[in-house]
């Protein structure tokens, strides 16, 4: 112990560096952890979460009677996951080929430069434009097609609304990462495969392909334990946050934004809250797990 | 290496140019359009004249062009300076705080010999694994810190994350010669002097790749704004495009106004071309210093993914 203690102290220079983030990560994310016993209470204001009475499981209770709600809400979450996760997985490599085998290098640079752009937006502003082509009066998509289509109170076309506008924003970024991967397979590979007389196509099939199916593995299995969590911007401001369009477009996030501002149903969403928190966790340390069998560089931990 | 090199060049040259390429240089224009011609309509609406979106709607052709848009933006201009100001001060503080302390505690971390360094790395390995949610963060900032409609709100939160961490660990182990900081030691330098004059200098491609993400995200961060900030003089860019669209719906929405009372508030209301014109002023920046900084966050993405 003493030596511990003398070893501490030799080493106090380094403790002080640690101890700024230590201290913003207990406030901001080790105290908030703390807040998941709002499952199990009736949050009252002025009392505080601390002296809010204790309710056992009544909130999960509420949560089963009103299932509706939560099962919609969880649904569209997990829904929105799998169509972004494949579909953007799809083109992001896709994209990376096909910049990849483009000869014109310097042109291929400079579409890949636009291409990043829209993740640089923000989903404040993203609504506007959304809105300059979507709104049922002035917007560029009816006049188009002279169609007069109130997008923004019929809520089946928002899933496909919602994909575009999320690809729009990520393939392109998303596209670099595998890029990166391309950029390191050995050009002799394809050289040897050309004299053997492959073709383009099946020289992508059996070398470009193969090489990238480890990262894809990882970067699917990593991206399972945000399952649960969605890209609120999308689902909130794009979609003007609008009532009518909920039952296609309520994802977790935004439905817990949305009883914080109205100051509603606190103990309903903190159990939907703590059911989305276990539902990760599990799933990062399952999907961490098997991505160290696989490729320990990668695991998260 | 050099071989390799060769190769490539014979290889090259040998090539020719088959139709394909033009197809699929065709196809990825056509994305790269599809890409930027939402960016360009910001451009064209926000100088659009306003009497052309209710005879043509959004286009990308207005028969007729003007600044008015922005005239009317600059006459709200002071809140809008306000709001400049507040977001630049946010993401340079917050960013270079961000990226001092980050850098402190993955040096910190690469000592071998520093006795907390496992539990330094579980210690910021858990808030990965679980954490409380939007609610119990919002509780907890509102009524244990009191940190509603505070500025600090805007900046502390998003200061520290893990991953930046790990990249930033990643780097100094990868890219920083051990013998130099070491060589620094042995010449009598304190670790803050190592860090300071040796470390941080090296860093610079890896602190510029985190830098630019950090920046980005405290530039287009509209939740915390949006659920802490109140008063004007804290209103951050975002939330001041967010509150534009609410007040429009407010208007717009209320079936009471009469209609001689809408036509007459039609000076207030922001028309079209000024919300757009808003949104241009807010992506601006971005866009501006975001060529400068591609290549180091290219390089951040693939750190990002994979650990030493």
């Amino acid at each position: 112990m003493k030596s511990f203690g003398k070893n501490m102290w030799k080493h106090r220079t380094h403790v002080i560096m640690t101890l700024p983030v230590m201290i913003l990560m207990i406030m901001f994310s080790y105290i908030p952890m703390s807040g998941v016993i709002l499952a199990f209470k009736k949050y009252n204001y002025t009392l505080g979460m601390w002296k809010s009475p204790w309710v056992g499981l009544d909130n999960f209770k509420f949560l089963v009677a009103s299932k509706s709600t939560f099962l919609n809400m969880t649904g569209n979450t997990l829904m929105y996951y799998v169509i972004f996760t494949l579909l953007g997985t799809f083109l992001n490599i896709v994209l990376a080929i096909a910049i990849d085998q483009l000869v014109f290098k310097k042109l291929g640079k400079t579409l890949q430069s636009v291409m990043i752009i829209p993740v640089f937006i923000s989903y404040a502003a993203v609504q506007f434009i959304v809105f300059a082509y979507l709104n049922s009066n002035t917007g560029l998509i009816n006049n188009l097609f002279g169609t007069s289509t109130r997008w923004y109170t019929e809520s089946q076309y928002w899933p496909l609304i919602l994909t575009i506008v999320k690809m729009w924003s990520s393939v392109g970024y998303g596209s670099v990462l595998y890029m990166s991967v391309l950029a390191g397979i050995d050009q002799e590979q394809y050289e040897a495969a050309q004299i053997d007389g492959a073709n383009k196509w099946q020289q992508i099939k059996s070398i470009t392909i193969p090489s990238l199916i480890p990262m894809i593995t990882i970067m699917l299995l990593l991206s399972v334990g945000g399952i649960m969590r969605s890209d609120t911007g999308l689902f909130y401001q794009v979609t003007r946050n609008s009532g009518v369009l909920y039952d296609t477009t309520q994802v977790i996030d935004s439905y817990v934004l949305n009883s914080i501002f109205q100051n509603s149903n606190f103990g309903f969403t903190a159990a939907t809250a703590l059911f989305q928190s276990l539902v990760g966790t599990i799933l990062i340390i399952i999907s961490n797990f098997v991505v160290r069998k696989l490729e320990p560089d990668n695991a998260l931990f | 290496m050099r071989e390799n090199k060769e190769d490539k060049v014979v290889y090259k040259t040998r090539k020719k140019i088959g139709k394909g390429q033009y197809i699929l240089t065709f196809c990825l224009s056509l994305y790269t359009l599809f890409c930027a011609l939402p960016i360009l309509l910001v451009f064209v609406s926000a100088f659009t004249d306003e009497s052309c979106f209710s005879s043509e709607g959004f286009t990308y052709f207005p028969s007729r062009w003007s600044t008015d848009g922005f005239m009317a933006v600059l006459k709200y201009g002071k809140q809008l300076a306000v709001s400049y100001g507040v977001t630049i001060g946010v993401t340079l503080s917050g960013t270079l705080l961000g990226l001092l302390l980050m850098s402190m505690f993955a040096y910190a971390l690469t000592r071998k010999d520093f006795p907390l360094r496992r539990f330094m790395t579980v210690f910021i390995t858990i808030p990965m694994l679980f954490s409380g949610g939007q609610l119990a963060s919002y509780i907890i900032n509102t009524n244990l810190y009191h940190m509603k409609d505070n500025i600090l709100i805007l900046i502390l939160p998003l200061c520290v994350s893990t991953m930046n961490i790990i990249i930033m660990r990643t780097y100094i182990k990868g890219s920083v010669p051990e013998e130099l900081m070491e060589s620094a030691r042995i010449d009598g330098a304190g670790e803050w002097r190592t860090f300071f004059q040796i470390t941080l200098p090296l860093m610079k491609p890896c602190l510029a790749s985190v830098g630019f993400m950090m920046a980005t995200a405290y530039w287009n961060d509209w939740q915390s704004a949006l659920l802490y900030i109140t008063s004007d003089s804290k209103k951050p860019l975002q939330l001041l495009l967010i509150n534009i669209s609410k007040s429009i719906d407010t208007l717009l929405n209320s079936k009471n106004v009469p209609s001689s009372a809408l036509a007459a508030m039609q000076g207030s209301i922001p028309s079209n071309s000024a919300t757009m014109a808003t949104v241009l002023i807010v992506i601006g920046p971005i866009m501006i210093a975001y060529p400068f900084f591609q290549k180091y966050f290219v390089k951040g993405i693939t750190m990002g993914s994979v650990k030493g």
